[in-house]
């Protein structure tokens, strides 16, 4: 028996989990159809960040998604790392995680500063990524010896954040003010 | 004279709970912790069965520390990283000082970590010309006060949003505009972002060593811990010995318990692992890779077999939250880096018994902090324990021991009971009546100085017994 099984409540609907944890958590969650729309919805979500360059992880599919939807300077992950002044990283994820709300990240997934170093955080991911619990996402990483290839990984759940004054919660701290993530249903 | 660490407690003591500003942000603090504290556990299905198996983990991993510890130490130095084992402070502030110094560091960025707090490195790095810049919000704010952390998880919960911002007018050197919190933590971020973009070492401690991954768990909500170990060129972390799991998969059950005993949060935003330095292929992270375990008094502690599980302890602050003393005394009155229940057990262990005996006795004993602890250690009785260690070792004043020899003898002769009873409360009738209360004559003065005096019975309860107190 699954010992996991009987603390945590066993996800029943994993993508209406996953998005009712990313409101609770503070990720906004944006389901599309397809690639199409996965494009057109980071458009929008481009539109609305002050004008800058983007970061990406340097992947076939995201090449094809960001380059036709934007005007602004890109800096792909194979020509170095996200600058200070960068606007927004624009990355694929490992897994997403419906019992927390969460996107797994590995360094693959444009580098330890792809996630963090932006003031917002794109993540655009599929939905035969989405896992149940974080058991299953630990033993992916396991299993499919990801810590061997990568020195990082993140389990990242909303935005960056602190309550350290009276308690009082302010969302972007020192990392993004915005985590995005675009889940398409079709793959 | 100086002043023993007992009479400072003391003295803190009766300052700081007769402070009603302080109690009410203290207060305040503590009831919000406890609403979102009690929503999280309510997210958990069965949050016993999980305290139980967070409990079985740690036990684990403690009882086989050597060999969980050589595993995760295999791992480590496989990837390129170092991993170096340190019996006490000064070993591990000697090295990392070195380190620093051959590798050129002149900046350092560093996050949340209580053992750095422990061993003092702050001090030693700053005696070598390195600049440390504490860069959880909350630790920033402390340091800038040059005060030790309050709270091993809120360090700063002992201010008002106003005293914040007077402090970074003062020494910032910035316009301050306003009080918000938000706005507060943007002018941090500002500064602590110049730090996190020209220091050459990052410092970090770690939630959990992971034996069969080789990797380091690191929990943060600010992303302060993910800078740190990402832009500098090298990455050292310090943390103790008992930190170590034996399973990565322990971490499904470990994160989220952590995260809702720490801040009611269902996992915390980003729960990092990291195994090494930069790997070939990727594109950025640290060259350098440094692991300072630290001793420093937790191998003696595991020699003792009564008191060994309290090296299970995850430092979530949740006995610091609910202890009914923390809340009257606050974080600084403990005088120890280690604060509340787990400070009162833990100090005496890691800086002596004899020094901190009393802040075991600093304790109602109400059990509270047993009761929330994740990992199920029995926080009260090892209060207990410690008094009796205590005793034991012959610690205590004359006049305690005579006291207690007196009361012995009393208690146990009726007769004797009764007459002293009866001398007391005519002496205290007659000191009342004089209005001599709570003066240097009333041996009730302790009691009777902040409080109403207690009322007295006419007669002795054993009068009222006989009288048919007892018959029904």
């Amino acid at each position: 028996m699954n010992a996991e099984s009987v603390i945590f409540e066993p996800a029943r609907n994993s993508l209406e989990q996953f998005q009712q944890e990313c409101v609770a958590n503070l990720t906004e969650c944006i389901v599309t159809r397809d690639a199409q729309e996965s494009a057109l919805q980071l458009s929008f979500v481009l539109k609305s960040l002050p004008a800058g360059e983007i970061f990406a992880q340097d992947h076939p599919g995201l090449r094809s998604l960001i380059h036709a939807k934007t005007d602004r300077p890109i800096r792909w992950s194979s020509e170095g790392t996200p600058a200070e002044s960068s606007q927004v990283t624009i990355t694929l994820a490992e897994a997403l995680i419906a019992q927390t709300g969460s996107v797994l990240v590995t360094a693959r997934c444009g580098g330890r500063g792809g996630s963090i170093v932006a003031p917002c955080h794109i993540v655009y991911a599929t939905i035969n990524q989405l896992v149940p619990d974080l058991q299953t996402a630990l033993t992916y990483l396991s299993r499919e010896r990801k810590l061997e290839v990568n020195s990082f990984a993140c389990v990242i759940s909303g935005s960056s954040r602190t309550a350290d004054i009276e308690k009082i919660m302010v969302q972007g701290a020192h990392g993004p003010r915005r985590l995005v993530v675009i889940l398409q249903t079709k793959t | 004279m100086s002043t023993t660490p007992a009479q400072q407690f003391l003295r803190d003591a009766a300052i700081k709970s007769a402070d009603m500003v302080h109690r009410e942000i203290i207060r305040r603090g503590m009831e919000s912790y406890e609403t979102v504290h009690l929503k999280g556990r309510a997210r958990i299905k069965d949050w016993e069965a999980a305290r139980q198996q967070c409990q079985e983990i740690k036990r684990e991993a403690i009882n086989h520390l050597d060999h969980y510890l050589l595993q995760f130490e295999e791992k480590v130095i496989a990837r390129g990283g170092h991993v170096f084992w340190a019996a006490d402070s000064h070993e591990a502030c000697t090295y990392v000082r070195d380190l620093a110094l051959r590798l050129g560091v002149r900046t350092v960025v560093k996050s949340k970590s209580m053992v750095t707090e422990e061993i003092q490195l702050g001090p030693v790095l700053e005696k070598a010309g390195i600049k440390v810049w504490e860069t959880d919000f909350g630790e920033f704010i402390v340091q800038l006060r040059n005060e030790p952390p309050y709270h091993i998880l809120t360090p700063c919960m002992h201010l008002t949003r106003d005293q914040i911002a007077q402090l970074f007018r003062e020494k910032l050197a910035v316009q301050i505009e306003s009080d918000d919190p938000g706005y507060l933590m943007t002018v941090a971020r500002r500064k602590l972002r110049q730090a996190f973009f020209t220091a050459e070492m990052g410092i970090s401690g770690a939630n959990f060593l992971v034996a069969d991954a080789g990797v380091v768990a690191i929990s943060t909500n600010e992303g302060n811990g993910r800078l740190c170990t990402t832009l500098p060129q090298s990455h050292v972390i310090i943390t103790g010995i008992e930190k170590v799991i034996p399973r990565l998969e322990d971490l499904a059950v470990l994160w989220p318990v952590l995260a809702t005993s720490g801040t009611g949060q269902g996992i915390t935003t980003y729960s990092t692992l990291i195994g090494g330095p930069r790997q070939p292929g990727e594109i950025d992270g640290p060259e350098e890779f440094h692991v300072v375990l630290v001793d420093n008094g937790r191998s003696r502690l595991l020699a003792d077999s009564e008191q060994r599980e309290v090296l299970h302890c995850i430092r979530c602050g949740a006995c610091l939250n609910v202890c009914p003393v923390f809340r009257h005394i606050g974080g600084h009155t403990y005088g120890t880096i280690y604060s509340g229940p787990i400070g009162s057990v833990l100090t005496s262990h890691l800086a002596g018994v004899k020094e901190f005996k009393h802040l075991s006795y600093a304790s109602s004993l109400c059990g509270a902090c047993t009761s929330v602890c994740p990992v199920k250690i029995d926080l009260h009785h090892h209060l207990l324990q410690n008094r009796r260690n205590a005793v034991a070792a012959g610690s205590q004043a004359v006049s305690e021991r005579l006291g207690f020899k007196l009361w012995r003898y009393t208690m146990l002769r009726p007769q004797v009971y009764s007459i002293a009873g009866w001398m007391m409360r005519a002496l205290m009738r007659m000191i009342n009546g004089l209005g001599l209360t709570a003066t240097i004559l009333d041996p009730m003065r302790k009691w009777n100085r902040d409080r109403a005096p207690v009322p007295l019975p006419q007669k002795s309860f054993r009068a009222l017994w006989r009288k048919g107190l007892g018959g029904n």
